[in-house]
């Protein structure tokens, strides 16, 4: 009940604010281009349509993307003086910050459907693997969520937006960039170890590939519980300063 | 109601609230009064459950503060000193959002009494941030007080706000002590005066005074003072004059003149001009000095440093 109160104002908030319109906006326009260019190639014969193609471009863009979206969530909170409200409202710190996390990831989702028109304009035009298609938007879309709970941590460490956002791209650039050092490991256990704590690691070779596997969910469902966890337990903290 | 018992907060070496023990009724607006650091706030913080307190204990209609932590919360309306604000929430959407988070399922009705009670129900539809500064702040007296709680605690409320408003606001605290127990923290006497049925002052920490606000001020009316400067006399004559007349209970030489405190608020300045004139000197000066409630609230928590 609580939990969806407050995740009633954080959806509210996105689209009361110009802010969610122009990301919707901007997402769309790049998505586009590039969808356009891996389309015309196509049609020159240099290069199949990949369907795992407009979520694999998400990938990256969540480093700098997930932090925008999340730099809000508990700073402002704390500068506005209204995490004290909420404090001293009938409310759990984990109802505070799962609503706030979910409304995150309720506006994500409705981004990431956006972009589903270029599913249907591969449909209208070839047959693509819709199954691959799908499970590469599933992959991104626990992907998302994960690196969303990332932005959500940090926004509850500082109450100052731009310093939530920069660490929290300075994490997810090292959980990405992770993947990459993986693969240049010449020992292969331990390029196969890096691997399974990135975040590319659990996307790139399976979910984009049309590989569903339990163990990257588990990954990333793991990843959003125990960062969640963290991010309440630094919330009740306000509390003790 | 609330009850206090023995309440205490210690950051680090620092005590902020030194054994605080009180109790408010219903149906009682009480004051916190001190100067900024007394531990007023972190009073109020203890009592709303954002601050955990290091000893003692405290409950809210009879739900502990710590045991029944939300229970208690439930039944109180907080108004930090800065009003927390969500600015591009509109004014019925903020005060709906607060009254579903107190455990209201269906807030309409909550949210028109509460709009009504501070006069905001014009402006229902306008956005927080376009708020003046007088509106906001009973936008947050109507975030405290939508799901009607037993308590109702409001941090210096008429803070940067202009007179006239400042007014609206002592009014509507007035209103509410009729069906709540209220707790109302301020730094200014004569507010704490209007408003309140009972005022603690408080400094350091501590309760150095309580009661009605009548009757503190008669506790601490000094007595009246008059300075009085005697021409013609020596020192010793005038002292001795001075002393002789009924009413006058101490004579203190304070720069040219003598200072003389007066027994209750007598005015006894024909009594001191006739003495002075028949004992055949002159009077240069005479007048009645009046201490402020300004003066006197600072005198007492000066004497308590």
């Amino acid at each position: 009940m609580n939990t969806l109160t407050i995740f009633r104002r954080e959806v509210e908030q996105y689209f009361t604010t110009p802010f969610a319109w122009l990301i919707a906006a901007a997402v769309l326009l790049l998505t586009g281009l590039l969808f356009n260019q891996n389309l015309s190639q196509a049609a020159r014969g240099a290069t199949i349509v990949d369907p795992a193609f407009i979520p694999s471009v998400f990938s990256f863009a969540l480093v700098f993307f997930a932090p925008l979206l999340t730099m809000r969530l508990l700073a402002e909170e704390r500068r506005e003086g209204t995490m004290e409200l909420l404090l001293t409202s009938p409310v759990d710190e984990g109802s505070i910050v799962l609503g706030k996390f979910l409304g995150a990831w309720f506006y994500f989702t409705l981004l990431l459907a956006l972009t589903l028109v270029y599913q249907i304009i591969l449909l209208s035009i070839s047959q693509p693997d819709i199954g691959h298609s799908l499970c590469a938007y599933i992959g991104i879309w626990l992907y998302g969520g994960a690196t969303l709970a990332v932005g959500t941590l940090f926004s509850a460490l500082t109450e100052n937006q731009i310093v939530s956002a920069f660490l929290s791209m300075i994490a997810l650039m090292l959980l990405w960039l992770g993947d990459s050092v993986g693969q240049v490991i010449a020992n292969l256990e331990v390029a196969r170890f890096v691997r399974t704590l990135t975040l590319q690691g659990h996307y790139s070779t399976s979910f984009a590939a049309g590989l569903f596997r339990g163990e990257d969910v588990a990954f990333y469902a793991g990843i959003i519980v125990v960062l969640l966890f963290l991010t309440m337990r630094l919330v009740a903290s306000n509390r003790w300063r | 109601m609330i009850e206090v018992k023995g309440l205490t907060k210690r950051y680090g070496d620092r005590l902020a609230v030194d054994h605080l023990s009180f109790t408010a009724k219903p149906g009682e607006v009480l004051g916190l009064l001190g100067p900024n650091g007394a531990g007023k706030t972190t009073t109020m913080r203890m009592l709303t459950g954002y601050l955990p307190p290091t000893e003692g204990s405290a409950s809210i209609a009879g739900y502990d503060i710590l045991e029944d932590s939300m229970e208690a919360r439930r039944r109180v309306g907080y108004l930090p000193e800065r009003v927390p604000l969500y600015p591009d929430m509109t004014v019925r959407g903020y005060v709906t959002f607060w009254a579903r988070l107190r455990g209201i399922r269906s807030p309409r009705k909550h949210v028109n009494a509460a709009l009504e009670r501070v006069h905001l129900m014009d402006r229902q539809n306008q956005l927080v941030r376009n708020l003046s500064k007088g509106l906001r702040q009973r936008l947050g007296l109507a975030q405290a007080l939508v799901h009607n709680p037993a308590v109702i605690i409001l941090d210096e409320p008429t803070i940067g706000i202009d007179p006239q408003q400042v007014i609206e606001v002592r009014e509507s605290v007035r209103a509410l002590g009729k069906e709540h127990t209220v707790l109302f923290s301020t730094h200014i006497l004569s507010e704490a005066e209007h408003v309140c049925d009972r005022v603690l002052i408080i400094n350091k920490g501590r309760v150095i005074a309580q009661g009605k606000p009548a009757d503190l001020r008669r506790q601490m009316e000094p007595k009246t003072q008059l300075y009085v400067v005697v021409g013609g006399a020596s020192g010793k004559a005038a002292r001795q004059l001075l002393s002789a007349i009924p009413g006058v209970l101490a004579v203190e030489r304070d720069g040219d003149g003598y200072s003389l405190t007066v027994e209750g608020d007598r005015d006894l300045r024909g009594e001191v001009s006739s003495h002075v004139m028949q004992a055949g000197y002159t009077l240069l000066e005479i007048r009645q000095a009046t201490t402020s409630l300004e003066d006197i609230f600072l005198e007492i928590v000066g004497k308590s440093r």
